[in-house]
């Protein structure tokens, strides 16, 4: 910790210093709010703004940046952020968890260290600790940015593995009209529609979104290494939103924000599972000066969990997290190039759960942070943050450090490397959970538990010339105190009852590296190829026992392609064909031999490698009528045992659909 | 020095200016509830589902335990008292865990005793199991007179046999239980591998059974299903014929099996005695 303060002081002097002596960089490299709000779709993708909460050129951003753009989405006809990530990103990996949730594995951090955002600001509630994420519809999304290092510096909690935000659009056309349905097999269904108007000063989409998918059995052979589902549970869901801007002069902009979601889950017929959000926001944004910006907002965010008893016609809550939020967050950029960001922040967090001990429990959190983007040269960029945390509950509180240098030795390339500090405080469950899982085992919740932490170290090179990129990543993370659940074990003068208590884990690293080639040319091809290499290292508690995670480990190797092909077939008509694989290497994971008796040690479980495609072909007619036809898992793969990371499919799923779009040009 | 100075000398304007603006964003979302909204749409059901004659709630959530109910005994006592709660008739006995002799094997055939068997939860589901072992324990104790007895999702009865209709509402039977005269009745039959008592072993998928009769019609009104994990439980709300050994008729409905709070086989059950 101390090394850490020492290295940050030591860099930010001999940034001064240099800073003193060269000449002031270019001005161009900061990116004006209209420009990155209003711009063309083009340019947006040019754009980023996670990995330093200002707004700056994508190849200028002294952290690295994966954007997936709107016409990315487009290809891979995504309907949620699952279906988006298991399609673009190599070293992502969703898995069932218990009840058929998902849990997602990026680059061997679990859900409750990636930290998820819509337009910067973080949700609430969680599903098996990971966030639902089939309440982040890709409806009305203009970009989603990756960035896969610790962001804890600027964030706070939860993001020692990385964020991943979400930016919906900005409604700019004084009318656009979109509708689009598809249908596949098991009744899988989803129906969208999107209504946007702007008269200048006040602009307002309204968004509705509603999915289906029937319950449908699958086939597994005999005697299975590990767990495996049989049945794949049907659900219904709904997403809506309303996003209103009100921009009453050329320096504020209040933007309002509401949503509404919705989702059964026939995991039995008699209790359907419910789950619901309730969302809503207020953001003012000001330029007090040219050099000056101000962002104020507040943020309402509800999870609920319930269970429809139909027998009674009872829909009864079990579990609610509610959070208030408010951030501020100040921007100065100075005519040299630097740019000073400050933050503040204020969340109230509410749990109830009829696990806890106790029907319900709340904290507050406060944080503030600065930011001080150097240009220390034409060549030359550094980035220091430092933030300071508070939570309530424990009284805990965390000082969080965070450095990036970018080089750019020639236009086309870039040379970065960064070393940033990650936390993550115990939710409130962690602490406070005491519940029978069905007779197997009393969960405990552990109020002496610590944050848990990390030392994040990366480094990435990136050139692109013409038409053609690569990138090039490696990271290692140091991770303390990692929290998980303990061996199963039996406590004094509780019988034979089996506890898992949440703890505390020994140190552990994760290390791993990516690199993607891009590329398109005139004649209407365009290809990705992106592969990555993860390094999980299994835990053990502070004892030295292995632990067995509650999840999966993370594959060690995983390669995305996407090839795609357009073309102008006539005046009116344009023709896209896209062809996406994706394949992922055996993994092995430590499991006990037997739960009830450790000292007979741990046994291999080896999860089978896999490879998936999809075809799908886009017909577009004057720009207002789209046909596609897809055909998922191409290759007809059906798997012999589905495991919990095994991919939900029983084989090629042949997928239809259209949209309609009307849009008023201004 | 003189750097810095020059590079930060906006900030003190500029923190007045943030704390102004926190402040004013507070006080307008004081006006939210810190609770959350809308907890009306929300059901608060009543504690306990009300009871009356025709109809029982029996807790047979219990692992240990066996609930058993004496028709002729609860219709005297609300003959005699008509704000009589029909659950005070089930008289709770508990199930014998404690192995009374070493043996690896049943000396005889149905002999009472746990018997431990493996699942298959993972895989192919719990209708795939495996003999692993035989506690020999002592007899399961019984009232003096009973009817039917519960366990979780299993019934037994006391040398009853028992038809399973395809009413569905018990207010469309016949006004006659000798519409089911001919109808083709079940006995109880001996089971060890649905009684599930001993749970220690449960994550390895090994369960210690108790061996017993039961009514493998009856207890088809609640089935559960393993894979899913946790289990998922389905109800038959076909109305069921019991005939008693003494000639009498009862008929029964499962209404229910969760109680308010979704705690699973709090059973809710319509019946009709005699019938």
């Amino acid at each position: 910790m101390k090394h850490s303060f020492a290295l940050l002081i030591l860099l930010t002097a001999l940034s001064l210093s240099l800073h003193a002596e060269e000449e002031p960089a270019d001005s161009i490299r900061r990116v004006s709010r209209k420009a990155a709000t209003n711009s063309a779709e083009q340019t947006l993708d040019e754009v980023v703004v996670t990995g330093t909460q200002t707004y700056k050129w994508k190849a200028d951003a002294p952290v690295l940046t994966r954007v997936i753009s709107a016409s990315d989405i487009e290809k891979t006809d995504a309907t949620d952020v699952e279906e988006l990530l298991s399609q673009e990103i190599p070293g992502a990996e969703f898995s069932y968890a218990m009840n058929q949730l998902k849990h997602l594995n990026l680059n061997g951090f679990g859900g409750q260290s990636i930290l998820f955002l819509v337009d910067g600001e973080r949700l609430s509630g969680e599903t098996m600790d990971d966030v639902d994420f089939a309440r982040l519809t890709m409806s009305n999304v203009q970009r989603v940015e990756i960035v896969k290092e610790s962001g804890s510096a600027l964030y706070g909690s939860n993001a020692a593995g990385g964020i991943i935000n979400i930016i919906t659009k900005e409604q700019t056309e004084p009318l656009r009209i979109d509708v689009d349905g598809r249908v596949a097999k098991h009744g899988e269904s989803r129906f969208r529609g999107a209504v946007g108007t702007s008269n200048g000063s006040v602009s307002n989409t309204l968004n509705v979104e509603r999915t289906a998918r029937e319950t449908y059995s699958v086939h597994n052979g005999e005697s299975p290494a590990a767990q495996v589902y049989t049945t794949v549970f049907g659900n219904q869901k709904w997403n809506l939103n309303d996003k209103i801007s009100f921009t009453p002069n050329e320096k504020f902009k209040i933007t309002g924000h509401a949503g509404y979601y919705f989702q059964e889950v026939y995991r039995t017929i008699d209790t359907p599972e419910r789950y619901r959000d309730f969302a809503a926001s207020l953001r003012a944004t000001w330029d007090i000066t040219e050099k000056d910006n101000l962002v104020a907002s507040y943020i309402f965010d509800q999870y609920d969990k319930s269970d429809f008893q139909r027998l009674t016609g009872y829909d009864i809550r079990d579990y609610s997290n509610v959070k208030n939020s408010f951030r501020t967050l100040y921007n100065h950029f100075r005519d040299d190039g630097d740019i000073f960001t400050a933050g503040a922040e204020y969340a109230y967090d509410y749990l109830l759960n009829t696990h806890l001990e106790g029907p319900s429990k709340n904290q507050y959190s406060c944080s503030s942070f600065a930011q001080y983007d150097w240009i220390l040269s034409f060549k030359w960029e550094m980035l220091s943050a430092l933030r300071f945390d508070y939570f309530s509950e424990g009284k805990n509180s965390q000082i969080t450090p965070k450095i990036s240098l970018r080089y750019q030795p020639q236009p086309e390339l870039n040379l970065r490397m960064g070393y940033g500090r990650g936390f993550r405080a115990p939710a409130l469950k962690e602490k406070y959970y005491l519940f029978d899982m069905e007779g197997i085992w009393i969960i405990k919740g552990n109020p002496q538990l610590k944050a848990e932490l990390s030392h994040n170290f990366n480094v990435s090179a990136d050139y692109k010339k013409g038409n053609y990129g690569i990138t090039a990543s490696a990271y290692y993370n140091k991770v303390q105190n990692k929290i998980s659940t303990s061996i199963p074990h039996m406590l004094p003068n509780e019988g034979n009852q089996l506890f898992l208590e949440y703890i505390n884990l020994d140190s552990y690293s994760v290390y791993g590296s990516e690199i993607m080639l891009q590329g398109h040319w005139e004649n209407g091809f365009g290809t990705s190829l992106s592969y990555a290499y993860t390094h999980e290292q299994l835990p053990s508690d502070k004892e030295g026992n292995s632990i067995s995670s509650p999840y999966i480990p993370a594959r060690k190797h995983a390669l995305m392609m996407r090839f795609d092909w357009e073309k102008q077939t006539s005046e009116k008509r344009k023709l896209r064909v896209t062809l996406n694989g994706r394949m992922l290497s055996s993994v092995k994971s430590a499991e006990y031999i037997d739960y009830y008796d450790i000292s007979k040690g741990m046994r291999q479980v080896e999860y089978p490698a896999y490879m998936l495609w999809k075809l799908s072909a886009c017909e577009s007619f004057d720009d207002k009528f789209k046909l596609t036809l897809a055909v998922d898992n191409l290759l007809n793969y059906k798997p012999e045992y589905h495991y919990m990371n095994t991919p939900v499919t029983d084989g090629a799923n042949v997928m239809i659909g259209c949209a309609f779009c009307f849009n008023k040009q201004r | 020095m003189t750097i810095l100075t020059r590079k930060f000398a906006f900030l003190p304007a500029i923190c007045k200016l943030g704390a102004k603006s926190l402040l004013a964003f507070t006080v307008a979302a004081m006006l939210v509830s810190c609770e959350g909204i809308f907890q009306n749409i929300y059901d608060n059901p009543p504690p306990e589902t009300e009871e009356k004659a025709g109809r029982l709630l029996i807790d047979a959530s219990s692992w240990n335990d066996w609930y058993y109910l004496d028709f002729k005994a609860l219709d005297d006592s609300l003959k005699k008292d008509k704000r009589y709660n029909p659950s005070d008739a089930v008289v709770r006995i508990s199930i014998p865990t404690e192995e009374t002799q070493k043996s690896d094997n049943p000396d005889s055939q149905n002999a009472d005793g746990i018997y431990v068997y493996w699942y298959d939860v993972y895989g192919a589901g719990i209708s795939h199991n495996v003999f692993q072992q035989f506690i020999p324990t002592e007899t399961q104790e019984e009232p003096s007179a009973w009817s039917v007895a519960f366990h979780r999702n299993n019934v037994r009865t006391n040398g009853a046999s028992v038809f399973e209709t395809e009413f569905t509402r018990m207010e469309d039977l016949p006004e006659s239980s000798l519409s089911f005269a001919d109808a083709p009745f079940v006995e109880d039959e001996w089971n060890e591998t649905d009684v599930w008592v001993l749970r220690e072993q449960m994550l390895n998928g090994i369960i210690g059974n108790q061996g017993i009769r039961t009514n493998r019609v009856l207890s088809n009104w609640l089935t559960v299903e393993i894979p899913p994990i946790p289990p998922a439980f389905s109800l038959n709300n076909h109305v069921f014929i019991v005939r008693l050994p003494e000639g009498t008729y009862a008929a029964l409905q499962l209404e229910n099996y969760q109680s308010e709070k979704g705690t699973k086989c709090v059973l809710t059950i319509n019946y009709i005695y005699p019938y």
